[in-house]
């Protein structure tokens, strides 16, 4: 475990020399993130903007916007530690240096989903911080102690479901040939989070809850820090991302067995 | 150290007929073909030992190299390094091996090679001390100097094929496989990695198989040849064996002091070449001697010089034959 946490924080300083050495990089992406951050915000105010719309059934605009908090902070989640490791593995594939990774006394699905980080993606956390202060002004109340322990708690298990979902997709890319696009795919799967999964019709919903469970991700943790989270619904959400959890891993080990067995 | 039995490494290849019929026919019903990359192949090696794998591409090489290294599994047969099943990639066996591939790198690219070896460090677990020592061993061997600090994207093809050995051997590593690693370099640098592979088998005792397409390097590097043809092993011996049995002829050249015709030098031998005042003749093993006596009474001679004949003519021409043999065999 201690050599794990060692081999974690040198690569986060692999991530951070990497950020170092591009400097305008840094700055440009800075910008561009801040640019998207904005625009989730946007469609709230078309929704909730002119008072002779209904908004969205069951959630004031104070309610979808503590929503919209989670959405950026997964998303940064997303961009700033899960996506650049999915870009390095299918980096790998397709120049055939996977092998290297497959020779390390270590595990491979460690080294590759630690490979690189966004360190700037940090930004996205004090963006939501920030959405969430407006968000719970417009409330009118502070949310409760217990209610943000819950919702940091559906936190670290939507992160978890988030990265389960990636090993998910990178065990694809050991069987389909071209697989440039999942990138692009999950991501805008993963847009649908911005908004409570109410808005979604019967089957959608049913969908983002147990099949892309995007609704454990955002719409959850909300609904927590909110104090309106069934207490089933929290015990429910952390076993189902550990059973994903567990399928992701065994899907993981199968995909590096077909791939030793078949790869030239 | 090394023991192979019988492996045999066969793929399911999807056929592709051509034409667009034919392709969106495939789509529905897929013929499959198996292909023998590597047919049957035994062979063992010692602890220590410098082993070239030669053969054409395609031949089942670097197939057996990977399996060796346990990056593909078998179809059958037994492989066993040094007690261990490859396959397994059990930790402890590979931290007692390193593969290194010349068309491929395991370096940073936007970092210096020195983060590399940093971060290798770490997945080996190699304690600080052993590992300043080894690096600064490693470095004086390779003369990688400032090199290990400059970002890798900065290095010239030769210098970061230096930091790419030196990245894979962090770890002291008993077992080494290469595959091509002095593809792409210039001769002077084919020569300094040739140098720096042999001292490190000397020094450290490490045992190495490498596979490569420049005969000189092979020629350099390996006592012993294992010769891989379509998936089977054609000859495992020494080189000069191989030379011997391919081609029993020696080549003397002999320079003259005056241009000489073909028809003054024929009678001695097989005529490769005859151009002014050189000719190459083609001799066999035991009329060397002769041969060499009549030259020197009846033509004039200034220098003469005898020797094998080129490794990659050798090869050509034992790739030729087992390719004739298959093909009667076939008919």
């Amino acid at each position: 475990m201690g050599r794990y946490l060692g081999l974690l924080s040198r690569q986060l300083r692999t991530s951070a020399l990497l950020a170092a050495q591009y400097r305008w990089d840094f700055v440009v992406d800075g910008v561009v993130s801040l640019f998207f951050m904005a625009t989730a915000i946007v469609p709230l105010f078309v929704v909730y903007g002119d008072a002779s719309r209904p908004g969205i059934p069951g959630w004031s605009f104070g309610e979808a916007l503590v929503v919209t908090g989670w959405f950026i902070l997964l998303q940064g989640v997303l961009d700033g530690a899960v996506n650049p490791g999915l870009q390095a593995v299918i980096d790998h594939i397709r120049k055939g240096t996977l092998d290297f990774v497959l020779l390390k006394p270590a595990d491979a699905q460690f080294l590759v989903s630690t490979a690189r980080f966004q360190l700037w993606r940090v930004t996205s956390v004090v963006v939501a911080l920030v959405v969430f202060v407006i968000a719970f002004s417009r409330v009118g109340r502070a949310p409760a102690v217990l209610d943000v322990a819950a919702s940091l708690v559906l936190l670290v298990s939507a992160t978890l479901l988030l990265y389960s979902l990636w090993i998910l997709i990178v065990s694809a890319a050991f069987f389909v040939v071209k697989v440039d696009n999942l990138t692009y795919l999950f991501s805008s799967i993963f847009d649908a989070a911005r908004w409570p999964s109410s808005v979604f019709p019967n089957v959608l919903r049913f969908v983002f809850t147990f099949v892309v469970p995007l609704a454990l991700m955002t719409t959850f943790p909300a609904e927590a820090m909110l104090g309106r989270l069934e207490s089933s619904a929290l015990v429910g959400s952390l076993l189902g991302t550990l059973v994903f959890a567990a399928i992701a891993r065994w899907t993981w080990l199968k995909a590096i067995g077909h791939y030793t067995s078949a790869g030239g | 150290m090394i023991e192979v039995q019988q492996l045999t490494k066969h793929y399911r290849v999807h056929k592709r007929p051509p034409g667009l019929a034919a392709a969106l026919k495939s789509l529905f019903k897929r013929e499959y073909t198996a292909v023998k990359a590597v047919d049957g192949i035994t062979f063992d090696i010692k602890a220590g030992e410098r082993v070239g794998f030669l053969g054409p591409n395609g031949a089942g090489k670097t197939t057996t190299l990977k399996t060796l290294a346990g990056l593909l599994h078998p179809s059958s047969g037994q492989v066993r390094v040094d007690g261990h099943v490859p396959q397994k990639r059990e930790a402890e066996y590979l931290k007692k091996i390193m593969l290194v591939m010349g068309q491929k790198q395991q370096l940073l690219w936007d970092l210096p090679p020195a983060e590399t070896f940093e971060m290798n460090r770490a997945i080996y677990d190699v304690p600080r001390a052993d590992f300043t020592r080894r690096m600064k061993e490693l470095g004086d061997l390779l003369e990688l100097g400032e090199l290990v600090n400059k970002p890798t994207r900065q290095l010239s093809l030769g210098e970061r094929m230096k930091c790419e050995l030196a990245a894979a051997l962090v770890h002291g590593p008993k077992v080494l496989f290469l595959d091509e690693p002095t593809i792409g370099l210039d001769v002077s640098m084919q020569v300094v990695m040739r140098d720096f592979i042999r001292r490190y088998n000397e020094q450290y005792g490490a045992t190495l198989i490498l596979t490569s397409h420049y005969m000189d390097d092979v020629a350099a590097l390996c006592p012993r040849v294992i010769v891989i043809d379509k998936g089977t092993l054609s000859f495992d011996g020494k080189l000069d064996d191989l030379v011997q049995k391919v081609r029993p002829e020696k080549r003397v050249t002999l320079r003259f002091s005056q241009p000489v015709t073909r028809e003054q030098v024929s009678p001695l031998g097989q005529v490769v070449t005859c151009e002014g005042a050189q000719a190459v003749l083609q001799v066999s093993h035991d009329q060397v001697n002769s041969v060499v006596g009549r030259a020197l009474a009846t033509l004039p001679v200034m220098d003469l010089n005898v020797e094998n004949p080129p490794l990659e003519e050798v090869m050509s021409e034992l790739f030729a034959r087992s390719r004739a043999n298959r093909e009667e065999q076939a008919a």
